[in-house]
């Protein structure tokens, strides 16, 4: 199987520019040296045990009247080490396209920053904006070509386009599901949950926001690798906006506050005799 | 990951002026998920002498009712209670006698003996004493926490003093881990009383 390495063409060399070495580095495609060594394979198997990403994480995405809730928490763990409480897992595509990163942060970062640059050419090209199907399509070619080298990427592709609010989830063994409710990450089941039982398709944008904030929050609780920042962002007509990040500790208060319990036995001073 | 990280936990103990604190977290957890946020780690044996366990937390209730067993024996035979040098000592035979099928449990004692001089110590699975004179550190966030209470740690604190640094030390290493937290139990105890309270802390 060719592997598809147009993912990493960013621009073509512009033809006789009087140039020296140097640009010749500059405006050459960018490629990936694969390893010297005799039990390829073997290596691989090695690399991708090295880098085993847990998808320790939660995020989600639906859609509904307003366009699209896109919300993430921002823990990111090595095991049982929490290696970062600040971590931004919804990456800003375009201005008007979101992507969630669960799995490997490299693999996420670069891939979405991809994305961009050719959605970025498609509209250049063609005068016009991608869509979200085009888009998450571009993507889920690029992964399936890398299938089985060790890329871990789960990751939502929302945005809105010309059809209205599109949603699609990603991921690295190659799946494309189109879909209007999604969580992708260690605690997206306890995610679910909340998303599911209080799901409306006609909620106001701040509704909306509390359902996310809220799923994000359950999950934050009972998953122990996720955590730290709770972020939701909106998909409008006229672009993404971000709505809110709250720190899930503070949260836990706000919506279950401490109430004082009652002492049993509380020590007073003897009286004098 | 391992059989002692399968519930999650954390437990220190530190030495004041004449007191000592004993903290712990209060996650039950089965790997990554969370069952409970009241699960209790720190145990009265005596007034003044406390243990608490970390590892897994089947293992950590038995051995606390086998421990509490023979202590209650013992103060029926000698018509008093155990000094917490004594004490370590039985722990740590207990723990060997399962030196082919250990208890997963890491202890940590702390007690006040003789002239109400604190003492604190901790011990592996199987039973060998590491005996300190600052504080003794024992869980998943182990390494965190030795970070923490070795930065933080005076000598001869006074116990509001003690008090205040033992919680921090237990709430900013258990924000590095993902397995234990979730609310934090302190006890301070010196000569006269024993305070007992909760951590308000991150829930994540």
């Amino acid at each position: 199987m060719k592997l598809d390495l147009s993912g990493l063409q960013s621009f073509p060399s512009i033809p006789g520019s009087a140039v020296d070495d140097l640009g010749e580095d500059l405006f050459a495609a960018p490629s990936f040296q694969l390893p010297a060594c005799s039990d390829f394979d073997g290596f691989q198997k090695d690399a991708i045990q090295m880098v085993k990403p847990a998808k320790g994480t939660t995020t989600l995405a639906f859609i509904f009247k307003e366009g699209v809730i896109v919300a993430a928490d921002s823990r990111a763990s090595m095991g049982g080490y929490i290696s970062s409480q600040s971590v931004k897992k919804i990456i800003e595509i375009n201005p008007y396209m979101l992507g969630t990163m669960a799995g490997g942060a490299a693999d996420c970062q670069f891939w979405h920053r991809n994305l961009g640059i050719k959605c970025r050419l498609h509209e250049l090209a063609n005068k016009r904006r991608i869509s979200v199907t085009g888009a998450s399509k571009l993507l889920a070619n690029i992964l399936y070509s890398y299938r089985g080298m060790g890329l871990s990427v789960g990751t939502m592709i929302a945005g809105w386009d010309e059809k209205g609010p599109g949603l699609y989830y990603v991921d690295s063994e190659g799946g494309r599901l189109k879909g209007t409710r999604f969580s992708v990450g260690s605690g997206s089941p306890y995610a679910y949950g909340v998303l599911d039982s209080g799901y409306r398709f006609d909620m106001t944008v701040e509704e909306a926001a509390e359902l996310a904030r809220r799923a994000i929050y359950h999950a934050t609780f009972r998953d122990g690798a996720s955590g730290g920042v709770a972020s939701v962002y909106h998909v409008g007509p006229d672009g993404w906006k971000k709505l809110s990040g709250d720190d899930v500790g503070e949260l836990h208060y706000k919506y279950y506050p401490v109430a004082p319990t009652p002492v049993e036995q509380e020590m007073t001073d003897a009286p004098a005799a | 990951m391992s059989i002692f990280e399968y519930n999650g936990s954390a437990v220190v103990a530190m030495v004041g002026k004449n007191c000592f604190a004993i903290a712990s977290d209060r996650r039950l957890g089965v790997n990554l998920q969370t069952i409970a946020t009241d699960f209790q780690r720190i145990f009265k044996i005596h007034d003044k002498l406390y243990i608490g366990l970390s590892g897994l937390a089947t293992d950590v209730q038995t051995l606390y009712q086998r421990l509490v067993f023979r202590h209650k024996l013992y103060q029926l035979r000698e018509e008093r209670d155990m000094k917490p040098q004594t004490f370590a000592s039985l722990v740590s035979a207990v723990l060997y006698e399962k030196r082919f099928g250990p208890y997963f449990c890491m202890p940590v004692i702390a007690g006040l003996g003789e002239d109400d001089v604190p003492f604190i110590c901790t011990m592996d699975c199987i039973g060998a004493k590491e005996l300190a004179k600052d504080f003794v550190v024992s869980g998943t966030a182990s390494e965190s926490l030795y970070g923490a209470c070795e930065s933080m740690y005076k000598p001869n604190m006074e116990p509001e003093e003690l008090f205040e640094t033992i919680s921090q030390a237990l709430l900013s290493s258990v924000d590095r881990d993902c397995l234990s937290g979730w609310g934090g139990h302190v006890l301070l105890v010196t000569p006269t009383e024993v305070q007992e309270r909760t951590l308000k802390s991150r829930m994540d």
